[in-house]
């Protein structure tokens, strides 16, 4: 576990550097990122002269050093270098510091032209051979900033005790003001710059500096290393291979949005997308990271590489598939890669980080006059179509079913997905047969955290927390008896611990998305034994409520 | 189907038993108030030379739970193992290796090492010297020195309690103490755990062995006939869950109530997992086979449940092609997860007499040659879908962890050295396949 006392300070130290007059070149903060046993990716962004605004494409190339010590005053100094930045980057800074020691908590700064950054805090990941007898994680998804304050955010940061924090996608939001916010009203909480649809890598090089210009993700990627996987918003609504429900023949070429958007990604976050810190040098961004002998966390792309779903109004002049559920959410390439590292000889727990939910869901049987409000949260509920999420593994059945029997053929268990999207909390078993379960097995288990502002059903309708949604949680579960939790109401984020002998996801939800100083508390605990495949509820979370 | 019973085999195990007995190298004893026969082996009695490592008040016990899944031992329906294995050291992430059958994995538990070395890969292989395809349940059949042996060695004294007859036949005359099974029920050729329990209790409180191997085959028989397995419903399955688990309770009541808690070390696991298919979900490999020029006429398959084991019985210069052609045909038929040359595969590690192909089935799929009614049974193992296996130590001796839940891999393998490092005897040469689990 992190020391407490120091952690704390050296937040406190960070933030108050950061408000200091003569901070003006580190604007955007710092971060860490994909922590490995001896090596972490470390993230800032300097602002040189007041005409280096991001996607401004203007600034001089300026030298950026590095240093990452042991102490929080820097008197243990292990690592530091230098690297140069300019406008072609977007002044961004991205550094796979090395040579580090597993399992060990680092603070790092960053120094340009005389000024300092803030302090950060990061961590090494155990080595490989190592027993970790724990593992805990910060897990949030869906942060829409016009829809409210990332008071989630803020509240994880105050923890002292987690390894690393887990964004399972929709980091950012693609919408112009007045398009997405906060309520049946869409009122924007705080508007998003630029005040368009962010299209151009100018667009959203602007948008992931404002968000990383709030003060709570800040102070979130100040404290705890991060662990990013996008879903749609990264790039806009209902993303697939060759065009999303949210690109139109109007604002140009898909493919070149959708590279002006991975661009702007890979400088923004601390990631190694394809392998590396660089940026430029490829796209890729499913990869596993593990945590010695205890756990391996493979994070999926979901977007990229995925047919249209189905049943979709065909947005480009691309065909429209047949309506079928046959096409791929994965691609071939990443289903065999996951079903290599889903294996036998591998660390025992098997973390998916996976965008959208791969438990089967059927949406049958709900209240005729509900259906909209669901649909507005959960994606592509067709009136009177198939009862289901054509956007998640429902949609893409035979990838589903493909990594569920390899984990079946396999014997493998321990196999933990875990999911955001879809604005609510849920834990699941997998079931291989839904439809005769709880006979017969299940491939492992679905823990779904809730959005960090993103609206959810009480949002939509209008109506009071667990007034309204009861009915159709009700509903939901009876239908489908592996879904054992469910709350469609609340937000904020969740804690997941990892032990050899379960693992256990925390729900935690903040008050009103609009008040900006919005309070936590813990609201439901699920966990999974080591060996069941299956979830139970559990009555305390872990480090306190 | 694995570990089906052959009355001849079977009896050829009791007639060596019977033989040794006559021939004064075993003595015949009874125990306990229901007559108990347990058989003695004079010849594996203490040395006096060996008499310091004879007094240690240590006493293990190796409960093997035939056929039972990790996931089967919950609160609800075995809450005694369940305890148990709460209270002691876990390994979740424990497995049967090749060929997950009965036979073998209770030698790899046994000799610590894989079946290339001790020369048992499987319940059921292809004997080239009769070119017959024979159960592995003669005592020579093990070709390495168990942890019997090296125990007997040291001046210890051990029993075996196995409630199969083809094991009471391979382990043969190894222990000193040795229950024949009895009474065998009518084809499934296995006692009932609360016999075997008796035998295990009458064992303990008559000789007190250092080591009793017992191994409890209800969950299995009850698995492998439960026509309700491939529905989920498992009710056959789930009864005798509940009723080991009074057996368990039984033996660990005895352990605590005769003051042997504190000095003993309880290893407690399964064999192999199970699996149950559909009786549509069959694969039959014979006509592939025979369809094939090369091959036909020329192949022989030893059935071992879930992994069909392929032997080329033609010209062994067209072996390598004979191989290739097994692999390309075998892969393509519906059911069949893989198809491996062990030769190339050195995981599998089940050595020359395992077959030259090595054929597993999908999770949910049987095997059924040469035709469908060869194998009627619904759960089956031997194939991957069969690895997991509970593995826990227990016991009240200072040694065994408390409460404690390892993420570390471990192995049916791993329970000779464990027992080797219990009791501070030495490893084989070469060492052991495996590794000890005890801290």
């Amino acid at each position: 576990m992190i020391a407490g006392g120091a952690g704390a300070a050296a937040l406190a130290g960070a933030t108050a550097a950061a408000a200091r007059p003569g901070h003006e070149t580190f604007q955007h903060g710092v971060a860490s990122g994909d922590p490995l046993p001896r090596a972490v990716v470390l993230w800032t962004r300097v602002t040189p002269t007041a005409a280096a605004t991001p996607g401004s494409g203007v600034g001089p190339r300026v030298t950026v050093a590095w240093e990452v010590a042991t102490d929080r005053r820097f008197r243990d100094v292990v690592r530091r270098g230098s690297v140069r930045t300019g406008p072609a980057g977007d002044h961004t800074v991205k550094v796979d510091a090395t040579r580090l020691r597993p399992d060990t908590a680092y603070f790092y700064r960053f120094t340009c032209r005389g000024e300092t950054s803030p302090v950060g805090r990061t961590r090494t990941a155990p080595a490989r051979t190592a027993t970790p007898t724990g593992l805990r994680f910060g897990v949030v998804s869906c942060a829409n900033l016009q829809a409210g304050w990332f008071s989630a955010y803020r509240h994880l940061a105050r923890r002292d005790d987690l390894h690393a924090v887990i964004h399972l996608g929709d980091y950012l939001y693609e919408y112009a003001p007045g398009e997405y916010g906060y309520g049946r009203a869409n009122t924007d909480i705080r508007p998003h710059v630029p005040a368009r649809e962010m299209v151009s890598l100018a667009d959203y090089r602007q948008r992931h500096a404002q968000y990383k210009s709030d003060p709570d993700l800040r102070a979130l990627h100040a404290r705890h290393p991060f662990i990013v996987t996008w879903d749609d918003h990264e790039v806009t609504n209902d993303a697939w291979r060759d065009g999303a429900e949210n690109h139109q023949p109007a604002e140009g070429d898909y493919a070149a949005r959708r590279a002006a958007a991975h661009r702007a990604y890979d400088e923004w976050m601390p990631v190694r997308m394809s392998g590396t810190a660089a940026t430029g040098d490829g796209t890729r961004l499913f990869r596993t990271l593990r945590f010695g002998a205890l756990a391996e966390l493979s994070m999926l792309d979901l977007r990229t590489y995925r047919d249209q779903q189905a049943g979709t109004p065909a947005p480009s002049p691309v065909p429209s598939p047949t309506g079928g559920t046959d096409g791929t959410i994965t691609g071939r390439a990443q289903l065999d890669w996951l079903k290599r590292r889903l294996r036998r000889g591998g660390p025992q727990w098997k973390l998916v980080g996976n965008p959208v939910m791969i438990a089967p869901v059927t949406f049958a049987q709900l209240p005729h006059d509900l259906v909209d409000p669901v649909n507005d949260v959960t994606g592509l509920l067709p009136r009177d179509g198939a009862p289901y999420n054509v956007d998640q593994w429902d949609g893409y059945t035979a990838d589903r079913r493909e990594l569920f029997d390899h984990i079946r053929d396999q014997g493998l268990h321990d196999v933990v997905f875990l999911t955001g999207d879809i604005h609510s909390g849920w834990a699941c078993d997998l079931p291989y047969d839904a439809s005769t379960y709880p006979l017969g097995d299940s491939a492992g288990v679905e823990l779904v955290c809730t959005s960090v502002t993103s609206n959810n059903l009480k949002d939509i309708t209008g109506t009071p927390p667990r007034t309204s949604s009861l009915a159709v949680e009700a509903v939901i579960q009876t239908n489908n008896r592996h879904v054992k939790y469910l709350d469609f109401d609340s937000h904020g984020y969740s804690v997941l611990d990892v032990t050899p002998e379960r693992v256990q996801m925390d729900w935690y939800v903040i008050g009103d998305r609009a008040d900006r100083r919005a309070g936590s508390s813990w609201t439901a605990s699920w966990a999974t034994r080591s060996g069941t495949n299956k979830v139970h509820a559990v009555s305390t979370p872990v480090g306190g409520a | 189907m694995c570990d089906s019973p052959r009355d001849s085999r079977a009896s050829g195990a009791f007639e060596r038993g019977r033989h040794e007995i006559r021939t004064g190298r075993r003595t015949l004893l009874t125990a306990g108030a229901a007559g108990i026969a347990i058989s003695t082996a004079t010849s594996g009695l203490p040395r006096a030379a060996a008499a310091a490592s004879a007094g240690t008040r240590r006493r293990a016990y190796v409960l093997v739970l035939d056929g039972c899944r990790p996931d089967e031992i919950s609160p609800t329906l075995m809450p005694r193992t369940s305890a148990l294995r709460d209270g002691g050291l876990h390994h979740p992430r424990a497995t049967s290796l090749p060929v997950m059958e009965t036979i073998p994995s209770h030698v790899m538990m046994m000799s610590g090492v894989r079946p290339d070395r001790s020369g048992v890969p499987a319940n059921s292989i292809l004997d080239r010297t009769t070119g017959e395809v024979r159960d592995m349940d003669r005592p020579e059949d093990i070709r390495v020195r168990t942890i019997i042996e090296r125990l007997n060695r040291n001046g210890l004294t051990t029993g075996t309690v196995l409630s199969k007859e083809y094991l009471y036949g391979i382990f043969g005359g190894r222990a000193t103490h040795r229950w024949e099974p009895a009474p065998i029920v009518p084809v499934s050729g296995h006692a009932p755990d609360a016999s075997t329990m008796e035998a295990t209790l009458a064992m303990v409180e008559e000789h007190d062995p250092h080591l009793v191997f017992v191994n409890l085959g209800d969950i299995d028989r009850m698995g492998h006939s439960d026509l309700t397995g491939p529905l989920g419903v498992r009710a056959a399955r789930q009864a005798a869950l509940a009723a080991t688990d009074l057996q368990v309770g039984r033996f660990v009541d005895l352990l605590k109530s005769s003051g042997r808690w504190q000095t003993s070390l309880l290893v407690v696991l399964a064999d192999h997992s199970m699996d149950w298919s559909l009786p549509h979900q069959l694969i039959h490999l014979t006509p592939v086979l025979e369809a094939d020029p090369l091959l036909a006429g020329h192949v022989t398959i030893a059935d071992n449940g879930g992994a069909d084991l392929l032997y080329w019985t033609g010209d062994p210069a067209l072996l390598d092609a004979a191989v290739t052609r097994m692999r390309a045909l075998t892969s393509a038929v519906p059911g069949v997860l893989a198809a491996h040359d062990p030769r190339v595969t050195p995981a599998l590690r089940t050595g020359p007499l395992g077959g030259d192909v090595i054929v597993y089935a999908r999770a949910g799929w049987r095997f059924s040659d040469p035709d469908q009614w060869s194998n009627p049974i619904p759960g089956n193992h031997g194939h991957p879908a069969t690895m997991p296996i509970p593995f826990f130590l227990a016991g009240g001796h200072r040694r065994v962890p408390r409460g404690v839940t390892s993420s570390r891999r471990a192995a049916t393998i791993d329970v000779a050295p464990t027992l080797a490092d219990f009791f501070g005897v030495g490893a084989p040469r070469g060492g052991y396949d495996g590794r000890s689990r005890l801290p």
